[in-house]
């Protein structure tokens, strides 16, 4: 066991992980120089298009250290996506070190900070690796200060590299060896085993990625999944490769995965240890604490056909990400479907993305919203993921939303447009200092509602795409909310309620029953459409009474022709919804519902 | 031709049927020619070479012959109905042949409304008188518009100076004269459509159809549809409100008259009357069985020659079906839908579900009054709407 080491990478995202990761695999020649490419663990079609890392990946290498000892070095390549934050700490719980790196011309960003406190609060071993010091505008001295100063890590001990020109690697791979503590823990005591991750094969059902912390596992044993309570056989164990490879055994200290022919995806979840089914461990390994959604958007299969495949595709997704959570949802224009939460906007939009397209599902995501927390007059709180969740505004103490701290690097000439957006978005200013004389870094607290409009969008068109953002989450504040209904012809219609500060209340629901104006058709009755907050009505527009009619002369006696054409124009309302005595058509639905078309 | 809930195979015509003829009808007998095919127009009508006419005039003189031999006697008619195509386009020596044929076979009763549909330009003094001469009571003259501008754009072959000479010519031989009038043009206004409205009752008429102009399937309009149409909205509804002021009553969605000048012939479609079609795309209602003609004048000249009837469609509709379709058909009449009268002939079940949509109506486009159910002017303006309820 003393020659193994586990660590992972960490860092801000595009600092270059994956691109250290690589030089890794060659230096340790895991992969032959000539099936290299680029950024080589991730193998997402999504992850090589975006260029970003979005699972975790363990990889087993093996490397002749300069004490010419040869050692067994695990390694796992993490997002730097604040998203995917929740990978970044299963991964830790699973190594004794980790390597923060630092883009050496960006310096110390907002992920490698909450990154680098992640892998401290674990206790593990860190080792700033300062890559890209090939950059022209690196700043290696300054990089070095802030992770002296920002991070408070001993800088001294910090490695500079360039992964993308090999410069330094040997340097790393010497330190994981000599800094990285080689993992405690017993092979022959009961057997524990920390799933950090599963993934679900179709083939061959679960496979569970795991760090064994005490005793062994083979093929043919009897496990236990301590929180499922369910019993399987082993099937196969073996390492990363970084593909699979069947071993003997997997034993204390060591990363790799277990196939136990485990089909239902809930059994074997990320966070649970595995023991032997004889003897037990006493008990389970700490495991994760669940982290909550704070994204939720609703997701519905075009065909309504496919709802059934739509939950299966979840469900196997969620094997593969236990942060994304899920519950069945009827919209009035979209028929059955999901409510999902998210961690963020790309993780909301990296899952529909994969549903599209490996589980080939075509659907509709509506338009995100974020969780809310309601006080009540009786103290207690409560969670609203949507606006019929919200009680009376009688019972209402407080509203708390969630706020994010948002950090915009951008050329100073833009500053002033920025901070106008943040502004009218409620925006909190927090600070702003230049980095060089051109480059600035604008920080907000801003609400997360504010921010998943179209806030990058805007921000985008506002500074020609020179502006780069990043945030994290700051927790939730009280806020003055309310939720505005909307009725049609006196009947509040939930699929067009919406929730947003007081002040914009007016502008808003003017904007909405404007639009509804123009979607509702005309009636045989004059139509009100109301925007309430309570019982109180903020706006008023009316859709005139119909007017339209054809007299069409009688044919000799045939009444079928007439007939006939009433039923087609009756055809053409019955994909029309009831709300009342008025008739809505689905686009009105889609209209506010559908993502794309926001903003 | 859609059999499916028939309970007979070859013969159109059981017992009900036969009895059916054996009580008075209406008879509609329909010409289909024309001198040329108005690009609007989804009537079945041909323009006629030589001989069609004398031919066609044998063939509905044996389709008739047919029908009455069913029932073994002459078809007893209360009202008959010459319509087109345009009959006008039939010289008066075609029409002698024709109203031998009717004598021939039709009883035809006391009281008798017999209406004719001509268009100006092939109308003479001839049809004016013959008619006269005949049973003929009443004229419905096609003139659609008295502006010479919208009667081009129409491309109708006549001018208003003919219409309006037309017109003149039919009130004056004491014929109840009713007029056709269409309204929806590009640049028509309020006041266009008045002074045609205002220019027909010059003459006399005591009674005028008006219909918007639609563009039907399979016609050149409905393929390529002209530009600028105006919307027929607000012209009806002047209609509505001038009319009245004359002195006509709205008696049907599209027919206003003067009190008891109505059309009884038309009355009878709307109110669940027997009538007898003969002639290609004719239609024919007969105590529950509703039957349609071939509308191809070669098709049904081939089943007219085997000895076989021309019909082509066929349904007889399920009692809650029919009843419903009553109700529409009633409601196109300013007596609307007699509780009593409902409820005896489609049962208590049908009344109540007539009822539950009428309950759903809005109020201003409804107007119950002494166990009539009827649509208000308002009701008129948006029938569609509110019969696609009743659907
Ligand atoms: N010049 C230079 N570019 C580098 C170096 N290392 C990585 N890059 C580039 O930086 C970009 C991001 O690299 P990745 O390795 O994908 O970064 P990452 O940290 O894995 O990114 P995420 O997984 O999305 O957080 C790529 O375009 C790399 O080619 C380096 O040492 N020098
Ligand atoms: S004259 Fe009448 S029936 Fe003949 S084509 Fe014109 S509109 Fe149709
Ligand atoms: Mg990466």
């Amino acid at each position: 066991m003393n020659n193994i080491r586990n660590f992972c990478i960490i860092a801000h995202v595009d600092h270059g992980k994956s691109t250290l990761a690589d030089r890794l695999l060659e230096h340790t020649n895991t992969i032959e120089s000539r099936k290299m490419r680029q950024q080589f663990l991730d193998t997402m079609d999504l992850e090589r298009e975006r260029g970003i890392t979005i699972k975790l990946v363990p990889v087993r290498m093996k490397y002749k250290a300069k004490d010419g000892n040869e050692y067994v070095l695990n390694l796992i390549d993490t997002p730097g996506h604040v998203d995917f934050s929740y990978e970044v700490s299963r991964s830790l719980a699973a190594c004794e070190g980790a390597l923060l790196v630092v883009d050496a011309a960006q310096g110390v960003e907002a992920q490698t900070l909450a990154n680098a406190y992640l892998a401290v609060e674990q206790g593990l071993e860190i080792i700033p690796v300062i890559n890209k010091i090939d950059l022209p505008g690196a700043r290696p001295e300054e990089v070095l200060r802030q992770i002296e100063e920002v991070i408070g890590l001993d800088s001294s001990q910090a490695i500079l590299a360039s992964a993308k020109e090999g410069i330094g690697i040997i340097e790393v791979l010497e330190a994981i060896v000599n800094r990285i503590p080689p993992p405690s823990g017993d092979p022959n005591a009961k057997l524990q085993a920390l799933i950090f991750d599963s993934v679900y094969d179709n083939y061959r059902g679960v496979i569970s990625y795991v760090r064994l912390v005490n005793g062994r596992i083979k093929k043919g044993q009897l496990i236990l999944f301590m929180a499922t309570e369910r019993e399987y056989e082993v099937e196969e164990v073996g390492f990363f490769t970084p593909s699979m490879s069947a071993a003997n055994e997997l034993k204390a200290g060591e990363v790799g995965y277990v196939i136990a022919n485990v089909k239902a995806i809930w059994e074997a979840r990320a966070g649970d240890t595995i023991t032997d089914a004889i003897s037990p461990a006493d008990k389970p390994l700490p495991g994760y604490k669940r982290i909550k959604p704070v994204v939720f958007c609703g997701l519905f299969p075009i065909d309504r056909d496919d709802f059934p495949h739509l939950r299966e595709a979840i469900e196997k997704l969620q094997l593969n990400d236990s942060s994304l959570v899920f519950e069945p949802e009827t919209s009035e224009a979209l028929g059955f479907g999901f409510r999902c939460g998210f961690l963020g906007l790309l993780h909301m939009d990296i899952t529909v993305e994969r549903l599209r397209r490996e589980f080939e599902i075509d659907l509709v995501a509506t338009a995100p919203n974020v969780a809310y927390e309601i006080v009540l007059s009786d103290g207690s709180v409560i969670e609203a993921h949507k606006p019929s969740d919200f009680p009376d505004p009688g019972k209402i103490e407080e509203i708390r939303e969630p706020y994010i701290r948002l950090t915009i690097f951008l050329p100073a000439d833009y500053v002033g447009k920025a901070m106008k957006l943040c502004q009218d978005r409620r925006g909190e200013y927090v600070s702003l200092d230049y980095i060089t004389t051109e480059r600035v870094r604008l920080v907000y607290d801003l609400p997360l509602a504010e921010f998943i409009v179209d806030f990058h969008d805007r921000l985008k068109s506002l500074t020609r795409g020179y502006a780069s953002i990043d945030y994290e989450h700051v927790g939730y504040r009280k806020s003055d909310l309310v939720k505005v209904d909307v009725l049609i012809h006196g009947e509040p219609v939930d699929a067009f309620s919406f929730i947003c500060h007081k002040d914009d209340a007016y502008k808003r629901a003017l904007s909405v029953i404007k639009k509804l104006k123009e979607l509702i058709p005309r009636q045989l009755f004059e139509v009100a459409i109301q925007a309430s907050i309570g019982s109180r009505v903020i706006a008023r527009e009316n859709v005139k009474p119909l007017r339209k009619n054809v007299i069409a002369k009688c044919y000799g006696g045939d009444v079928t022709r007439k007939r006939k054409l009433l039923e087609k124009q009756k055809e053409g309302k019955e994909k029309m919804k009831m709300i009342g005595k008025v008739q809505v058509p689905q686009e009105a639905f889609l209209a506010f519902l559908k993502a794309d078309e926001e903003g | 031709m859609r059999k499916d809930n028939l309970n007979y195979s070859v013969m159109p015509l059981s017992e009900s049927f036969s009895w059916a003829l054996s009580c008075p009808v209406s008879l509609y007998v329909h010409i289909p020619f024309c001198v040329q095919k108005c690009p609007y127009c989804a009537f079945y009508s041909v323009v006629p070479k030589t001989g069609d006419i004398e031919s066609y005039l044998n063939l509905l003189d044996n389709e008739l012959k047919m029908w009455t031999s069913l029932t073994g006697g002459k078809i007893h008619a209360q009202t008959l109905y010459i319509g087109g195509g345009t009959p006008t386009v039939l010289s008066s020596k075609h029409w002698e042949q024709l109203i031998l044929t009717l004598e021939r076979y039709v009883n035809f009763l006391p009281l008798l409304e017999a209406s004719v549909e001509a268009n100006p330009g092939t109308l003479s003094l001839g049809h004016i008188k013959l008619w006269r001469s005949w049973r003929i009571t009443r004229a419905s003259l096609g003139v659609q518009s008295l502006d010479d501008a919208e009667l081009s754009w129409l491309k109708r072959p006549h001018g208003a100076y003919e219409a309006a000479d037309a017109i003149a010519a039919l009130v004056a031989s004491g014929l109840d004269t009713s007029v056709d009038l269409m309204f929806g043009f590009p640049g028509q206004t309020i006041r266009s459509w008045h002074r045609t409205i205002k220019d027909c009752l010059k003459f006399g008429i005591r009674h005028l159809s008006i219909y918007e102009l639609t563009l039907e399937e399979n016609t050149p309009w409905g393929e390529n549809p002209p530009e600028g149409l105006t919307e027929g909205y607000p012209l009806y509804r002047f209609a509505q409100w001038y009319l009245p002021k004359r002195g006509f009553i709205q008696y049907e969605i599209a027919s206003f008259s003067l009190p008891r000048h109505w059309c009884r012939h038309n009355i009878a479609y709307w109110q669940g009357g027997n009538f007898l079609g003969i002639g290609p795309s004719a239609w024919g209602y007969l105590n529950g069985y509703r039957y349609g003609n071939a509308s191809d004048i070669k098709l049904y000249a081939d089943s007219i020659s085997r000895g076989e009837f021309p019909i082509v469609y066929e349904e007889i509709l399920p009692n809650e079906k029919a009843a419903a379709e009553s109700a529409m058909l009633a409601l196109r009449t300013m007596w609307g839908v007699s509780a009593r009268a409902f409820r005896r002939k489609w049962g208590w079940q049908a009344y109540k579900k007539f009822l539950q949509v009428w309950h759903l109506l809005p109020e201003d486009c409804k107007k119950t009054i002494q166990g009539k159910h009827a649509f208000s002017a308002k009701g008129f303006r948006v029938a569609n709407s509110l019969w696609e309820q009743f659907l």
